[in-house]
């Protein structure tokens, strides 16, 4: 009895007595899930947790895409291309210890990239398909030689994570390897203050080498399961840093604090149709190899109804002819849209008529066109389970697709076996996505490459163009930005002329916010970086450090 | 005796059964683990990666009659493996602690629905044709139909988000630690209001029913008329004489339910974020995590053979007519 009174009093206490130093921790969703598991790993590609990279383990440098993809210097300090463009050499930063006090030297580096070759299963960014070797120069220089010249090589660089050597030097099996419960970091927030499986909180790296930027103490991540629970979290002013699907946000979400409760939806991943040149069916096979086929679902695609109703708006249309999206207009090939723009917009009626032109009839009475040789025309549209703004997209492209002759209807596979179809070369037509990079090369290389067909999810089209490979192997064969962009127009003009995919609009990159502790989140008025909080996303550091607690 | 050595061998080979099916029903489904983890990854992993996170996985192709074998021995050692989806946290402990929450949740639930249930059927069919019985049976007949999502959803809408007088999930305060004082129990408590409402409002009117029927069914009987003519109070009759014989059926109904219990009622457990053994299958099974997929099949398996068993036990115990014959 006397020790629970003592107890009781004890805690009264520390409650009313003043916090010496109050500390500022931000709540932060970067990944829903259903409980956390200790795998502080940065090459796990699932199971590791979201705060590891960029803010456990700092990248060499940052390219930060809403600035033209000026580099942001972290653990290096600059880099250089030879003249050649066969290497490029990394200065290290001098002053940077690691958070159990090591110093942080070219030997890390060399050692993680060494680890990389020895363990390809981490090699998640396949950056031994570029380099040929990575040397050291001095204690705070490293060398890497590549195959071949490449100009681009740097953003690959940028998203290899350093490890240290003195630690997992001795780990035998790096990719089992959970560096838990004490791992050793080089980036902001590294201390690991409190782990259970419906929170974790991540504090202050206490020998952080640009401790003076960063304003935040602690990050707390709660565990929250789905989108229905983050709502209910996010509009209770829960969470301070977030990116969900909250449909209706306004209501949903703002309307609970107009004054702090915020968001912004700047444009992120590409939204295309992706039609299989080998598909299995005789009509479809046909029709899909058909340009004019091609042109006429692209121009029965209504993709204002997409953005609009299946997106709520979120999405950012695109009726660019080659896909090149609103984020890169300054890429924009002029000419492209004047000679193919009318391609890319909703106008059924064209639509009719060009199928009409290129000898689709429909001569069997089904009230669905065949092809020219009399092949019959039907496919499933493929979309993942549960992605509703997807199939809801899907829905209304099949609308359009009926709309004017085309034989299409809506499937949903689970998304696992979604993406197994698209790789193994199951599928008829699909909507798919792909990521956007510091310039236009990535989506176009990622979906258009013929080295990438059918190994990916990303490039399940197997469409094969010699002719526009050659043009992208150019791209970072030269670091000349002129030579660059008139190598770019030419990739536009090449895509759009044979419309080998076809873009509808760009996914909303997810990103609210709530003001109420902190200040200092980039928005539409101040695009200081990609604000997202997602694992992946590496500028999330520039916007950490930009976050100052409210007082 | 001989019963039993009946009993016990019957279950046992109801056991091996259930555990081959165990084994085969996750494999039947499309999609293989190690491709759904990577499509969590965004998918930007060549073959070759892939091929490797398999061999450390240890998803080599083996041939299934010798995953079957290593299976079967597993499940006699209790050894069930790694989890895939929950890397590297054994299946053992994993499930060991779901299985807590799970309990406290579905076994209060099934208690609690099986004496407000059996309760009331026994004052509606004492006062039946009353209004009480008039409005309490077809009440309970209309919660019971409507599904436990809806209960669950328009529940954490009401209470939840917009009267915010409960939380919204978790089994407890993430801020808080598993301990015995009272700040644990007490968030443990108020964090299970929502859940264990649903779960009791969905299931209270089956034992209602049950029990009216009978109840309905005894008050006909020679001995109750004879009891009353004896003069024996109201309240003494009702639950002495009636109730007793007619709460036999509900309480094998319960016994059987308790078996149910380990299997957690999913879809509550989903709505709530609540750690139990329900959520954990739905995870594993979205996930292909067939380590973590058997070994709760096991232990579902398991709990409903021994509630099965217990109640042949139980009624042999409870009905004297069954020890004669």
């Amino acid at each position: 009895m006397k020790k629970t009174v003592a107890r009781l009093i004890a805690a009264v206490a520390a409650a009313m007595s003043p916090a010496a130093y109050a500390e500022s921790v931000l709540n932060a969703l970067p990944l829903q899930l259903t409980a956390w598991v200790e795998n502080y790993n940065p090459y796990n590609p699932v199971t590791r947790l979201p705060s590891v990279q960029d803010f456990m383990f700092e990248p060499l440098f940052v390219f930060n895409t809403m600035q033209n993809a000026e580099p942001s210097f972290r653990l290096a300090t600059g880099f250089a291309y030879s003249d050649d463009l066969k290497s490029l050499t990394v200065s290290l930063r001098d002053d940077v210890t690691w958070s159990d006090g090591e110093p942080f030297d070219a030997n890390d580096v060399k050692f993680t990239y060494d680890m990389l070759k020895e363990h390809r299963a981490l090699d998640l960014r396949n950056v031994w398909d570029l380099i040929e070797d990575v040397t050291i120069v001095d204690d705070h220089t490293v060398r890497f030689d590549l195959q071949q010249p490449n100009s681009g090589i740097a953003y690959t660089i940028a998203q290899v994570y350093v490890v240290p050597e003195h630690i997992w030097g001795a780990v035998d099996d790096p990719a089992t390897f959970t560096n838990a419960p004490n791992p050793v970091g080089s980036g902001p927030l590294t201390e690991i203050r409190r782990f259970t499986p419906q929170e974790y909180i991540q504090c202050r790296n206490p020998r952080y080498w640009d401790a003076d930027t960063l304003a935040v103490d602690c990050i707390r991540f709660p565990q929250i399961a789905d989108n229905n629970q983050a709502l209910v979290a996010a509009a209770a002013g829960e969470l301070d840093w977030f990116g969900s699907f909250l449909p209706d946000i306004d209501k949903t979400y703002v309307a609970h604090d107009p004054e702090h409760h915020r968001y912004w939806f700047p444009p992120g991943s590409l939204v295309f149709f992706a039609m299989n040149f080998e598909a299995a069916n005789e009509g479809n096979r046909k029709a899909f190899n058909d340009l004019a086929f091609r042109r006429a679902f692209s121009m029965a695609m209504d993709r204002e109804a997409m953005v609009d109703i299946a997106g709520y708006g979120y999405p950012t249309i695109n009726e660019y002819p080659s896909g090149l999206g609103r984020a890169f207009d300054d890429w924009n090939n002029p000419k492209v849209d004047e000679n193919y723009g009318a391609f890319s917009r909703y106008d059924a009626e064209a639509a009719r008529a060009a199928l009409a032109t290129a000898g689709y009839a429909d001569r069997n009475g089904d009230g669905f066109v065949e092809t020219p040789d009399g092949d019959p025309i039907a496919f499933d549209i493929l979309a993942p389970n549960g992605w509703t703004d997807w199939v809801n997209s899907v829905q209304i492209a099949v609308e359009g697709l009926r709309d004017v002759g085309i034989d299409a209807k809506v499937a949903t596979p689970e998304s696992p076996l979604w993406q197994e179809r698209l790789v193994s070369g199951d599928f008829d037509v699909s909507i798919n996505a792909h990521i956007t990079g510091p310039d236009p090369f990535v989506q176009f290389d990622g979906i258009l490459h013929s080295r990438n067909q059918g190994r990916t999810r990303y490039a399940p089209s197997r469409y094969r163009n010699p002719d526009l490979d050659q043009l992208l192997d150019g791209f970072y064969a030269t670091a000349d930005r002129a030579e660059q962009k008139k190598i770019m127009n030419d990739i536009q003009m090449a895509i759009a002329a044979d419309l080998p995919y076809v873009a509808v609009y760009n996914n909303p990159r997810w990103y609210q916010y709530n003001t109420r502790r902190f200040e200092g989140f980039f928005d539409a008025d101040n695009p200081g970086a990609v604000p997202t909080v997602h694992d992946g996303q590496p500028e999330r550091l520039l916007q950490l450090l930009a976050l100052t607690p409210r007082t | 005796m001989t019963f039993i050595l009946l009993r016990l061998t019957f279950y046992l080979a109801a056991f091996l059964v259930a555990a081959s099916i165990n084994f085969a029903l996750p494999r039947l489904m499309p999609g293989d683990p190690i491709d759904i983890m990577l499509s969590q990854a965004e998918g930007r992993i060549s073959p070759e990666v892939r091929d490797r996170m398999a061999e450390t996985f240890g998803f080599v192709d083996k041939p299934l009659y010798q995953e079957y074998l290593t299976y079967l021995a597993s499940v006699l050692t209790w050894d069930l493996g790694i989890s895939i989806k929950f890397y590297p946290l054994p299946v053992a402990e994993v499930l060991g602690r779901a299985l807590p929450w799970t309990v406290f949740l579905a076994g209060t639930a099934a208690l609690l629905a099986f004496i407000l249930g059996s309760w009331l059927g026994i004052n509606a069919a004492w006062r039946r044709g009353s209004r009480f019985d008039a409005f309490i049976s077809p009440a309970a007949l209309t919660l019971q139909s409507i599904p436990a999502v809806v209960v669950a959803l328009i529940l954490l809408f009401v209470f939840g988000v917009t009267l915010r007088w409960l939380p919204t999930g978790y089994a407890y305060a993430p801020a808080l630690d598993p301990a015995l004082d009272f700040t644990f129990v007490g968030s443990a408590l108020y964090h299970a209001v929502m859940p264990l409402t649903t779960l009791i409002l969905t299931s209270f009117g089956a034992y209602l029913i049950t029990m009216r029927n009978n109840m309905v069914g005894q008050l006909g009987e020679d001995h109750v008329m004879m009891a009353t003519a004896k003069g024996l109070g109201d309240r003494q009759v009702r639950y002495r004489y009636a109730a007793r014989n007619a709460l036999l059926p509900s309480i094998t109904a319960f016994a059987l339910t308790l078996g149910h219990v380990l299997g957690g009622s999913l879809v509550t457990e989903v709505v709530f974020n609540y750690p139990g053994l329900g959520n954990l299958l739905y995870l594993g099974v979205i996930a292909r995590d067939y380590p973590l997929i058997q070994g709760q099949l096991l232990i579902m398996t398991l709990a409903i053979l021994a509630a099965n068993l217990i109640v042949d036990l139980i009624y042999v115990l409870l009905d004297p007519r069954l020890r004669r014959g």
